[in-house]
């Protein structure tokens, strides 16, 4: 399902967080979206009939724990503003799961898709992943099963991607400039899931240049088709505005139309704003040509001060570049339930998995261990021994257990038993246990031995 | 003393005020097709004896400019619109308009210039329609005037004699749409607003009453006539105004009350917050259009004393409809105004008719006629007290953009509700009950509203915008722009500006006195980094004399 054929208004929340920012001179600072304020206020467009202006809430700390294993607890992770910022689509979710609004946009920050499973601090301006949130809320509260989330920010949702690895019944793909030329360094073709959920991680690096027509090509010819025979029960998108041609800190040649025109034809349930930093250039113009298309109206009338049509040209190099991407990542989609039987033919009991991540924003080195059970009757339990430095200073670390909803009884037992044994191990700082299952959430410091739950 | 009076409905109240005594009422029946002889009437009335020498102040609050719009009997306007990018203006329902290519971005930026072959264009069609009144309006053109009054001059020289209202003189706020509706409406009522007033002027004159003459607004102050010229919409929805202020007259000062006036088939409900008259988050709606038009938020319900009672499946159900006055009042059918007759609530209309009407309610409801009768009342304040609840609701929701500002937002509950209008005095009580608030029916309640009229004080609002990159400020309303040269202005040295901007314009408007009573009410600051240094600041100030009562004027 997308909010195509839906008849109703659209709802928005516009929450600029104009007293927050990461530091005065950050691009992730009060002004970012302060001219998109006075375009879409001077525009009227909140007075149309078609549009309906919400207000946001405060996410609750359980709905974050939902999600991440924030560590030492979910209160040293977040502001006010991130749980307003997560709140916001929450309250958009609920307006659409009531039939109020046929579709939303989420018009907030701080952003979120390059938070992971584990948080131990800022990386990639994000604390905690928005769109991850409303996902594990959406399925919680609704029961939803099947969600499509594309992700086209200019940079690989790499947070969003780690979140939903293992999971066979959330799509991830992402779109954005190739890893090698840009933040994060990841989203390569041959990232695509754990075992059990094999090609349903689906990355599309584009080549630097890239333009409204190669961006279009990928819709048309790889996302809309894949979404068609996905069948999800709703279809999320970060909505982004950096692979805009005037961002400052990405080298891509899409425009505020191509911007409306995608939201047209993808149709998404909800839209959840992560970056963007051409505050002037960009944001004011692609954030009305978005807000239009998802309400129906006609956005041809949308056009940056210095955009003319025909302006940038693609090579006849990136376009085969492109094509052969897109054919590549359409024959891993065509062969999923092979890999996926393949993977798990030569797998064993356990699937364990070693990562590194840096936290570019908070400077913290953080090295992982995942563990997942390839269960025959279950998602699996999960496991995440987790270590992180910041710079030269403090070690945390914790040991993480997650229990998945639907858990067959012999994987909750055995993620119980994982959990008492390391609780008051002196090795450890901090034990989570995440009860999908139950929505419960517990906390165990081992150093104070004392015990939290959410 | 002070003169107020205000023109409602069905009848035109005047009061007289000395200090804070009401020392006299006078009221006459409104004559909708002739407001002003409406108005003398009221005040010869009030005079009679009086010696006028001694009248300190006139307020007059009319529907003039309500009535015209929504008579349809305003003049002919081209609206000439300089949209730029962004919505396409059609979606905005304004109507026939003429289109200009140029435009000028948020910053207040040139990025498309005009085409003067394209604006002469206009205006011969313009002249070929024989319209003689122009609304020039342009986006982001508060921030940068130049394109309007371009085009002003072109069509001023192309259409002799021709009315020219330009966009940013009307409103200084965000809201294209909005400022086009109101300076749209602006052009299409001065004429005769002017017309109105000057009659007014002559015949106060003629009557040897020097005092000054205030009219009323939207927004519960009072402006100059002569200089109300300038902005007549603003005079709109007066009637609420007045009731507003005259409740805030009347009761304790810096309460929350609940305003409830009951009509025959209306209920208006509005707010006062702590001692403050809530104004409607946006500007008013006037008939199909959205204006910039500062007005208090009022909820107008279906519901009144003349609503047509219904039974469906063993339940009351009352209004929207009325069709014509009670039953015990002479009408055809079963009204709440009949239920109050029964249960001795009121003791207006006749006895019997009024039992009549209340037996084939209870029929249909197998109860006796004053069981009915209470679930009659039962559903009227059920309705009247979950709208009251929906108002505060709205506002507890209404959208922010600050942490602070959702994290903080205070909850209130009603202490008073006060009831005004006919209707009112029987079924306040119930209402505040339901509310856990004191129901509070003032003495003056039938002429709270020319009261209200009587000890309103000026109110202005005045938007300062500073760009210190650019080196410039501008306060739209006034057309004025000038340089500032300190990059890093504070928001207090925006304040101290705003407050000495808003002195030199209350001055120009004949009500300098009140300038002392501004107050910042919105400020913001942003800097401007590029790459990684502050270029400069953007501040934005608000600066209001909010609306309030003369000094005079003491309450209990």
């Amino acid at each position: 399902m997308s909010s195509k054929g839906r008849t109703g208004k659209t709802g928005l929340i516009f929450f600029p967080a104009f007293d927050w920012a990461i530091s005065p001179t950050h691009p992730e600072r009060e002004e970012r979206l302060l001219y998109t304020r006075d375009q879409i206020f001077e525009e009227g467009l909140m007075d149309l009939p078609d549009i309906d202006e919400y207000k946001p809430r405060l996410a609750e700390l359980k709905d974050v724990a939902r999600t991440h294993f924030c560590v030492p607890d979910v209160e040293s992770q977040v502001t006010e503003a991130h749980l307003i910022a997560a709140g916001s689509t929450l309250t958009l979710a609920d307006a659409l799961e009531k039939g109020e609004i046929r579709n939303g946009f989420a018009l907030v920050r701080p952003p979120g898709h390059h938070s992971m499973r584990v948080v131990h601090g800022n990386r990639g301006f994000c604390n905690i992943n928005n769109m991850a949130i409303l996902v594990d809320y959406l399925r919680t509260k609704y029961g939803h099963k099947r969600i499509a989330v594309i992700d086209t920010d200019v940079h690989h949702g790499d947070g969003t991607q780690e979140i939903f690895w293992h999971d066979p019944d959330v799509l991830c793909l992402s779109f954005h400039q190739d890893g090698h030329t840009l933040y994060p360094g990841s989203g390569f073709v041959n990232e695509m899931g754990g075992p059990q959920a094999l090609a349903r991680t689906l990355n599309v690096p584009l080549p630097p240049g890239t333009t409204d027509e190669g961006i279009h090509y990928v819709l048309d010819n790889l996302i809309l088709p894949i979404l068609d025979e996905f069948k999800p029960d709703l279809v999320l998108n970060s909505a982004v505005q950096d692979n805009h041609y005037t961002d400052p800190l990405a080298n891509m040649r899409f425009s505020a139309n191509g911007y409306a025109r995608l939201n047209e034809k993808l149709a998404p349930d909800i839209c959840v704003l992560e970056g963007g930093y051409a505050v002037e250039t960009a944001l004011p113009y692609v954030n009305t040509g978005i807000i239009q298309a998802m309400a129906g109206l006609d956005y041809s009338h949308v056009r940056e001060p210095d955009f003319v049509p025909g302006r940038f040209v693609q090579t006849e190099q990136m376009k085969r570049e492109i094509e052969t991407t897109v054919s590549q990542v359409q024959k891993i989609w065509d062969e999923r339930d092979e890999l996926v039987n393949d993977a798990l033919a030569g797998a064993g009991d356990f699937y364990r998995r070693r990562k590194r991540v840096f936290y570019d924003t908070d400077m913290i080195n953080e090295s992982q261990e995942e563990t997942v059970r390839l269960c025959p009757h279950c998602a699996g339990y999960m496991t995440i021994s987790t270590q992180a430095q910041r710079g030269y200073g403090i070690l945390n670390s914790a040991f993480c257990v997650s229990i998945p909803r639907g858990a067959c009884s012999s994987c909750r037992e055995d993620a119980k038993e994982e959990y008492e044994e390391h609780v008051d191990d002196r090795r450890i700082g901090y034990v989570l246990m995440q009860d999908k299952d139950l929505d419960k959430f517990k906390f165990h410091n081992n150093m104070t031995h004392t015990q939290r739950g959410y | 003393m002070l003169i107020g009076i205000d023109v409602g409905g069905t009848t035109t109240d005047a009061v007289l005020v000395d200090g804070s005594q009401v020392v006299k009422t006078a009221y006459v029946p409104t004559d909708h097709d002739n407001l002003l002889n409406c108005l003398l009437r009221a005040l010869d009335e009030l005079v009679v004896g009086i010696d006028v020498r001694k009248i300190e102040r006139v307020v007059l609050s009319t529907t003039l400019i309500t009535n015209m719009i929504a008579e349809g009997k305003t003049d002919p306007v081209a609206l000439v619109l300089i949209p730029g990018p962004g919505t396409n203006p059609k979606d905005y329902n304004l109507g026939e308009s003429y289109i200009l290519d140029g435009a000028i971005d948020y910053r207040g930026r040139e990025i498309d210039k005009l085409k003067e072959s394209q604006i002469k264009d206009a205006a011969s069609k313009i002249s070929a329609k024989r319209l003689s009144r122009v609304a020039v309006v342009g986006k982001f053109c508060q921030r940068n005037h130049a394109h309007e009054n371009q085009v002003g001059e072109i069509m001023a020289a192309a259409l002799p004699g021709a009315k020219i209202e330009l966009g940013h003189k009307v409103s200084g706020q965000l809201n294209f749409p909005r400022r086009a509706a109101t300076t749209l409406l602006t052009v299409a009522t001065k004429d005769q607003y002017k017309e109105f007033a000057g009659a007014m002027t002559a015949a106060l004159r003629q009557r040897k009453i020097s005092a000054p003459v205030y009219i009323l607004k939207a927004d519960g102050g009072t402006l100059p006539l002569d200089k109300s010229i300038e902005m007549p919409v603003e005079t709109i929805f007066s009637g609420p105004a007045a009731s507003i202020m005259g409740v805030l007259a009347l009761t304790p000062v810096g309460q929350t009350s609940v305003v409830v006036d009951i009509g025959g088939t209306t209920t208006d409900l509005a707010l006062i917050l702590s001692g403050k008259p809530l104004l409607s988050s946006k500007g008013a709606k006037v008939e199909s259009l959205l204006t910039h038009v500062r007005a208090f938020a009022v909820k107008s319900v279906a519901i009144g004393g003349d609503s047509v009672v219904n039974v469906a499946a063993n339940c009351v159900a009352v209004g929207p409809q009325r069709n014509g006055p009670a039953l015990c009042m002479g009408g055809t059918g079963p009204t709440p105004t009949d239920a109050m007759r029964v249960l001795k609530m009121t003791t207006i209309g006749d006895a019997a008719k009024a039992e009549k009407a209340m037996q084939d309610v209870a029929a249909k409801l197998h109860c006796t006629p004053k069981e009915a009768a209470q679930k009659v009342i039962d559903a009227v304040v059920e309705k009247i007290v979950s709208e009251v609840e929906e108002m505060f609701r709205a506002w507890e929701q209404e959208p922010a953009y600050r942490i602070w500002e959702i994290v903080k937002k205070e909850k209130l509950q009603a202490q008073n509700v006060v009831g005004v209008g006919g209707g009112a005095p029987p079924l306040v009580p119930l209402v505040a009950a339901r509310l856990g608030a004191k129901a509070f029916v003032p003495k003056y309640a039938p002429v709270a509203n020319a009261i209200g009229a009587a000890v309103a004080r000026p109110t202005l609002t005045l938007n300062l915008h500073i760009d210190t990159e650019k080196g410039e400020y501008i306060v739209a309303e006034e057309g004025l722009t000038g340089k500032v040269t300190d990059r890093k202005m504070t928001p207090e040295q925006a304040e101290k500006m705003a407050k000495k901007l808003l002195a030199e314009r209350a001055e120009r408007l004949g009500i300098g006195e009140y300038a002392g009573e501004a107050e910042q009410t919105y400020s913001e600051v942003f800097n401007m980094i590029r790459g990684w240094s502050t270029v400069g600041r953007l501040l934005d100030v608000r600066m209001e004399i909010p609306a309030g009562l003369l000094p005079s004027w003491r309450r209990c």
